[in-house]
């Protein structure tokens, strides 16, 4: 499914980023710009208000001159009257009348509400809102006024101390703005933040258009890095589809070999490398081992069917026979062969690991093929001092078989092979050298690679396999020694089998 | 008609000879690379099968080598069949190939249509007269009529038909239809042309005295 692609899921953690970074900016910003005005009414526009001298205590008795604009002032020398409280509350009353009346010419209506101590409302100025209510958590002392004196109307005159800090609220459409006066009154100044408010939303509405602005910038962006970041990948992805599809050939382009995908890339491409080297090997060993079984069983199959094709006499029958049989032991050999060499490299069947003398071992391979070596004249020369090695007897017989049928078959007429075992540095060595036509210098280091064959032609014909150096040579292997060969061209060959000696 | 069959394994060259005698051809046989090479480009060969992994010259170098003197059509067996191999064969110069193992009795046709090729008969079928010469089915008719012929006959009367109209001598009869063990008894070819004629009609094949002989084409 596409929306499990890693672009997809990318661009899913992305956009959920985005918008939590957005809404958290859009949120933030707004109640910053919401706090910032409403701090600005209140300090610019509210606080102001209620500091005015009209509301300070004043004498009684004389309500406060005012010019119709000017603010109300403070009368100098009126301050050493007797406080009457209810003369006070009295002018507060006409106080708020006036300053409601004064304010309500402007565009921003204020509003004034005085309640006594005790909560009940003392005045208000018209246009106040009727649901304007006493606030709440209102109840600061009166430090100025210790409650005997004040209960007994004493002459006592509240000094005027540190001023209240108003607070302020926000009550729907309204911004309010209350201190408690020293009397213990609570004096409220308000006004409608209807229009701010709409200014507010409309804040938030751009807030909100841009931020849908940036997501969809980011997600685009975020796509496009996505796209660019998994380009690579994809392009690792075709490559190893077209090698999947079997194209082992296909390398991965490294552009940038530094970054994490190119080393990635880097490796995938030396892996595909080994994979197609032993794909190759694998199809060159298929097709070596099926052109081994093609010829005899063409054999077979022209004999037959010559020999079908009208009635023979037996002897023909017989010639024919003979000639399928030594098609099919030629099949046998081949077959058995490879089924040693998958065994071998399977790791199956491990090898024994028991004390043997090499030079027991190697003296029996001798006798066995001396018959061998009678037919073509060829001398056996043996020079085999007891040398003790753990190994499997059974395996290395195998692999000196091997190099002495070798040695006779490819040696020439009355020529000789020479066998010898001998200790040294640690290692046991079994020689067989011939005096044979030798190896070319450049087949040399193919020389124990499956079916490879100095003289391709001598397939069949010589009774060989093409398989045995390398059956030899897995041997060896698997008894962590080594096999070496030397040849100079006329002169002959030297095979040397080198085996640890614990 | 003659063939050389260049290949290695005893059993299977044996074998193929056997089945090419059988089927009227005269053949000869190569062991090896360079015997074969030396068969195919001193003597008159219809056809060579040739083997690709062959000792001392292997088959492409002897095609190679065969390509530079002779366009004797060449078959060529290969143990391998990939595509690289076929392709290989068939631009170095080889008219054809088989995978082995293969049936003989496609070894057989394709020989039989490579050396109508070479002899530039599209038709496995010669009509000349009344007598009508199948060279898949190896047989003639005569006015409908089966004619019963000899190997060596029919091998003679294939050979002067897919020649119509040209003068054939004598060594080039000896050429193709005798193999190098055949003994060359000068008279041998009188008497098959003899038989012929008796089995044929007088005047199917023409003596040119001193020269060989020839199958007129109809007029």
């Amino acid at each position: 499914m596409i929306f499990n692609s890693i672009r997809w899921r990318l661009q899913a953690w992305h956009g959920l980023i985005l918008v939590a970074v957005l809404a958290g900016f859009g949120f933030t910003a707004y109640h910053a710009a919401r706090d910032n005005q409403l701090r600005r009414i209140d300090q610019e526009e509210l606080a102001p208000r209620l500091m005015i001298p009209l509301f300070r205590p004043g004498p009684p008795g004389r309500p406060p001159e005012r010019g119709p604009e000017g603010p109300p002032g403070e009368r100098p020398g009126e301050g050493r009257r007797r406080f009457d409280p209810s003369e006070f509350r009295e002018r507060m009353r006409e106080a708020v009348e006036k300053a409601g009346a004064l304010d309500s010419s402007q565009t921003n209506r204020f509003y004034y509400v005085l309640w006594q101590r005790d909560g009940t409302l003392l005045a208000q100025s018209s246009g106040s809102p009727k649901t304007v209510s006493l606030p709440e958590h209102t109840a600061a002392p009166e430090p100025q006024a210790p409650p005997g004196n004040d209960a007994a109307g004493g002459p006592m005159r509240p000094r005027p101390g540190p001023p209240m800090p108003p607070s302020g609220r926000t009550r729907g459409e309204y911004r309010e703005v209350f201190r408690t006066l020293p009397g213990g009154e609570v004096l409220l100044i308000g006004r409608s933040i209807s229009q701010d408010l709409k200014d507010m939303q409309r804040l938030a509405l751009r807030l909100a258009v841009a931020g849908a602005g940036v997501l969809l910038l980011g997600l685009a962006g975020g796509w496009w890095l996505a796209t660019r970041a998994i380009r690579p990948i994809e392009d690792i992805g075709a490559t190893a589809l077209k090698i999947a599809a079997g194209d082992l050939s296909q390398r991965i382009n490294v552009a940038d070999t530094d970054s994490e995908l190119g080393r990635l890339a880097s490796v995938l491409n030396s892996t595909f490398s080994r994979l197609e080297a032993a794909f190759a090997h694998q199809a060159r060993f298929t097709s070596n081992a099926s052109h081994e079984l093609r010829t005899p069983v063409s054999v077979v199959l022209t004999q037959t069917q010559t020999a079908l094709a009208r009635e023979r006499s037996a002897p023909e029958y017989r010639e024919a026979l003979e000639a399928c049989q030594r098609a099919a032991q030629r099949m046998r050999r081949l077959t058995q062969s490879l089924l040693a060499l998958a065994r071998l490299d399977a790791g199956q069947d491990p090898m024994r690991r028991e004390s043997l003398d090499l030079a027991r071992v190697t003296r029996e391979c001798v006798e066995m093929v001396r018959p061998l070596a009678a037919e073509g004249g060829i001398e056996l020369r043996c020079d085999l001092p007891a040398v003790l090695c753990p190994g499997d007897a059974e395996r290395l017989s195998q692999v000196a078989t091997n190099l002495l049928s070798n040695a006779i078959r490819f040696n020439r007429p009355g020529g000789e092979v020479r066998i010898s075992t001998r200790a040294e540095n640690g290692v046991a060595v079994l020689t067989v050298a011939d005096t044979g036509q030798g190896i070319p210098a450049q087949d040399l280091v193919h020389i124990f690679e499956r079916f490879y064959r100095v003289d391709q032609s001598r397939a069949g014909t010589q009774g060989g396999t093409g398989l045995g150096l390398a059956i030899s040579k897995a041997i060896v292997d698997a008894h962590s020694g080594a096999i070496e060969v030397s040849s100079q061209p006329g002169a002959g060959s030297t095979f040397s089998v080198k085996l640890p000696l614990k | 008609m003659r063939v050389l069959v260049v290949e290695d394994e005893p059993d299977l060259r044996d074998s193929l000879l056997k089945a090419l005698r059988e089927d009227g051809y005269a053949a000869d046989g190569a062991a090896d690379g360079e015997d074969g090479l030396y068969k195919a480009e001193t003597s008159e060969y219809d056809a060579v099968v040739l083997d690709i992994m062959l000792p001392r010259i292997d088959g492409w170098e002897l095609l190679r080598g065969l390509r530079k003197t002779k366009k004797t059509p060449v078959l060529m067996l290969t143990a391998r069949d990939a595509v690289r191999d076929r392709v290989r064969g068939l631009d170095t110069g080889a008219d054809d190939y088989l995978v082995k193992p293969f049936d003989l009795s496609e070894l057989l046709a394709r020989l039989r249509a490579l050396i109508r090729r070479s002899a530039s008969q599209a038709n496995s079928c010669i009509e000349i007269g009344n007598v009508v010469i199948d060279t898949v089915a190896r047989t003639v008719l005569r006015q409908g009529e089966p004619v019963v012929l000899t190997a060596r006959e029919y091998a003679l009367v294939e050979y002067l038909a897919v020649h119509r109209g040209k003068l054939v001598t004598r060594t080039m009869l000896y050429d193709h239809l005798f193999d190098e063990n055949d003994a060359t008894l000068s008279n041998l070819l009188d008497v098959h042309v003899s038989n012929i004629r008796k089995k044929l009609g007088h005047d199917f094949i023409t003596t040119r005295r001193g020269h060989g002989y020839c199958i007129e084409p109809p007029l």
